[in-house]
């Protein structure tokens, strides 16, 4: 079904209700709404048309026509299309109905658009605070167009989050606001019975660095891709090239077909250095260090291997509006042809000594568990939902760079635990390598860089996806005056994968949380793309790490 | 038992992988890479036309114009990303990103910041500062050929020439 069809389809059903239908191509579908039957549209695409929500956005465009703009958008994974679903609401009086009781997933997005705009989702389950720190004044919008981009509001000491009770009888063990393993800010509150987790409560986003913001009010189209790849330190590159590719398509650009495939070959590599990453990290979280040095070891070529490409081992600064700035030239396909297959043989004994490894399995197998029809309702992405048994990969989806003429493969695992993840991470690695070859063979000659003439027009909008080492990232670009975009909305993959940890640990064993939130590859920096103080506050009895051992011990 | 032993061997056998930097000199020229350092910057060559400071995209460089013939550029390398959009805009081919990345200070804002000054025309009509057409456009400016203007702490590029006595 193509984006045409499928906006026909929404019009005999809402007939009036839709005040403007229009297909961008055959994968993109924008539909203006009226605000009052949001919930009704949003219940017939969830769980009628099987579509996944992805993320909301709020704008202000009170500039414009005195209205906020929220947007919410979903994703037809089996027909290739993207929806954006545009609803109006009076600048005056911003109020929007929730859409979280039918659509679970967008619990966070509707409270951050609550936060950011002022857009205030009625009848919201959970309407706490979730971007923003607990001592910002509560009348300040810091997405708003009048709110300065460097506001410092005082800091009030006394103010705490509130805080979700625990269930009857269950204890409370803070972990955080510094997580353990991961050395990046996020504080979850563990509900325990004994040694069984009961449920969890997060607060994070205390390390908001206002990057959309910025992008709207102050950076212009081509200083952005520089800012993109710094939300992310492990996989920049899927923020820089999803940014671009979003402008590229609201503007019409056509990128030469070479820098499409010099983007494919280092968006692979990062893939491939990330999840061998990520494996290390998940050895030391549960102990087994020679993972984790092993697995490091195996990454640096490959990191020397982007120096002498990109010139830097990370943060590569390659993608510009138009094409990418260097090319992948003949000298170093030798290079990157022995780092890959030093590289792939080294993964294959790695990939035979895991599943038989006793230490790995007593802690992997059977944790973490996220069932397919969780992983689903919670719209999480990437290896999390791969190990779920959702077959949802954006480069098979939505094809995008050179994706379409490669072949690549989607890795299943239905075993829904912290294995699956794994399993789903060791072939994935594999499948990258093989995807970077195919690539560096097929490359056609020719420019990296598209002409561009004249100015991007305002009012244009593109989103755009590119399949992140941690799953979906989405970009929505509307352009704007002043060679910058008039907003800019980002969706890291933990943003979604994170909303899913409280089903994960429930049933496990204390000790196993560390590797459950581990196991989808959390990167925290992702999520909190704006800025929060600190405060930590423990109403409930509270364990210090010394009682939590003691208790351990006199078990 | 005998997975440890393995995995000893396996950790034997990769050797010695890390590099002797800092006892032994790490040159990243070595590797014929394209390696991104301190960006450098010839001031002579500076003509003051700003791009630099349009594409910055961690808006380190600043442009002022301290009076009607004098722009200022400050440089604030702390905030560099290294990047070198700089470098590929330059017209005049005068910032060259070089192989440089020792550049830890206990004085970061004065050891990496670098100023220069560049003589600029002055508009007739709106009396602020502007890049001549041409350099022979530039010469003709009152003020420009006797400058003692600062060129990053550098000796002016050309002496006054002093009137002979005879």
């Amino acid at each position: 079904m193509t984006a045409q069809s499928f906006g026909d389809s929404l019009k005999n059903k809402f007939g009036d209700k839709l005040l403007e239908v229009e297909a961008a191509g055959v994968d993109q579908l924008y539909v203006r709404i009226v605000p009052e039957c949001l919930v009704e549209v949003a219940d017939y695409l969830y769980n009628d048309e099987g579509c996944r929500f992805v993320i909301n956005s709020g704008t202000d465009r009170r500039e414009h026509n005195g209205k906020f703009l929220i947007t919410h958008f979903f994703a037809q994974d089996e027909e290739n299309l993207y929806i954006a679903v545009h609803a109006e609401v009076d600048g005056n009086d911003p109020r929007i109905d929730s859409i979280t009781p039918v659509v679970p997933a967008a619990n966070w997005s509707e409270r951050e658009a609550r936060d950011m705009v002022g857009v205030a989702p009625e009848g919201h389950p959970d309407p706490r605070r979730l971007v923003l720190a607990d001592d910002w004044p509560e009348d300040l919008y810091p997405l708003r167009t009048d709110v300065e981009h460097g506001i410092k509001p005082e800091s009030c000491p006394d103010v705490a989050m509130p805080l979700v009770e625990p269930p009857e009888g269950a204890s409370v063990v803070p972990i955080g606001p510094y997580f353990p393993v991961l050395e990046e800010p996020a504080y979850f509150r563990i509900f325990v019975e004994g040694e069984t987790v009961v449920g969890a409560d997060y607060r994070g986003f205390y390390n908001h660095r206002g990057v959309e913001k910025l992008g709207c009010s102050v950076l212009t189209y081509n200083q952005i891709p520089f800012m993109a790849e710094r939300i992310c330190g492990i996989c920049g590159f899927v923020h820089s090239c999803s940014y671009c590719q979003a402008v590229e398509r609201a503007a019409g650009i056509e990128v030469p077909e070479r820098a499409e495939y010099v983007r494919t070959i280092m968006l692979e590599v990062e893939r491939v250095q990330s999840h061998l990453l990520w494996l290390g990290i998940a050895g030391h979280i549960i102990g087994f260090d020679t993972v984790l040095m092993q697995t490091w070891r195996m990454r640096e070529p490959l990191m020397w291997l982007c120096e002498r490409i990109t010139g830097n081992r990370k943060t590569y600064g390659m993608n510009l509006i138009g094409g990418v700035r260097r090319d992948i030239t003949a000298d170093v396909h030798g290079d990157i042809t022995d780092v890959l297959a030093k590289i792939e043989k080294e993964w294959r004994a790695l990939y035979d000594a895991i599943p038989g490894d006793p230490t790995l399995m007593a802690r992997l197998k059977g944790t973490g568990e996220l069932p397919e029809e969780k992983a689903r309702e919670l719209a999480v992405a990437g290896p999390t939902a791969r190990g779920s048994g959702v077959a949802i990969d954006v480069r098979v989806d939505h094809p995008y760079a050179a994706y379409d003429r490669l072949d690549v493969k989607k890795c299943v695992y239905d075993s829904c635990d912290n294995v699956a993840r794994v399993l789903v991470r060791l072939d994935e690695t594999l499948d990258a390598i093989d995807i970077i070859r195919q690539a560096l063979d097929d490359m056609p000659d020719g420019p990296i860089m598209a002409e561009i003439g004249e100015e991007i027009p305002a009012g244009l909008e593109a989103m755009s996806a590119v399949e992140a080492p941690r799953g979906e990232v989405f970009h929505w670009v509307l352009t704007g005056e002043e060679n910058r975009p008039e907003r800019w909305r980002v969706r890291a993959p933990t943003y979604a994968n994170l909303q899913a940890v409280p089903t994960m640990v429930t049933g496990d064993a204390l000790a196993d949380v560390p590797i459950d939130v581990g196991s989808f590859d959390p990167c925290f920096s992702c999520t909190e793309r704006m800025e929060v103080t600190d405060l930590k506050s423990g109403i409930i009895r509270v364990y210090t790490q010394d009682e939590v051992l003691a208790l351990r011990q006199s078990k | 038992m005998l997975s440890k032993l393995k995995e000893a061997i396996l950790c034997f056998a990769a050797g010695i992988v890390t590099l002797r930097y800092p006892f032994a000199p790490h040159d990243p020229e070595g590797e014929e890479g394209e390696f991104r350092g301190y960006p450098e910057v010839d001031v002579n060559r500076c003509i003051g036309c700003g791009g630099c400071a349009a594409v910055c995209p961690a808006r380190a460089i600043m442009i002022e114009d301290i009076d009607q013939t004098t722009r200022r550029i400050t440089r604030l390398r702390e905030r560099c990303i290294y990047c070198g959009r700089c470098a590929e805009v330059c017209p005049q081919d005068a910032i060259t990103m070089t192989k440089q990345f020792e550049l830890a200070s206990d004085k970061v804002r004065e050891d990496l910041e670098h100023v220069c000054e560049v003589f600029m025309a002055t508009c007739k009509r709106c009396g602020r500062c502007y890049e001549p057409a041409s350099p022979l456009d530039k010469i003709m400016e009152p003020g420009y050929r006797h400058d003692e203007i600062k060129r990053g702490g550098q000796e002016p590029l050309y002496e006054p020439v002093e009137a002979s006595s005879e």
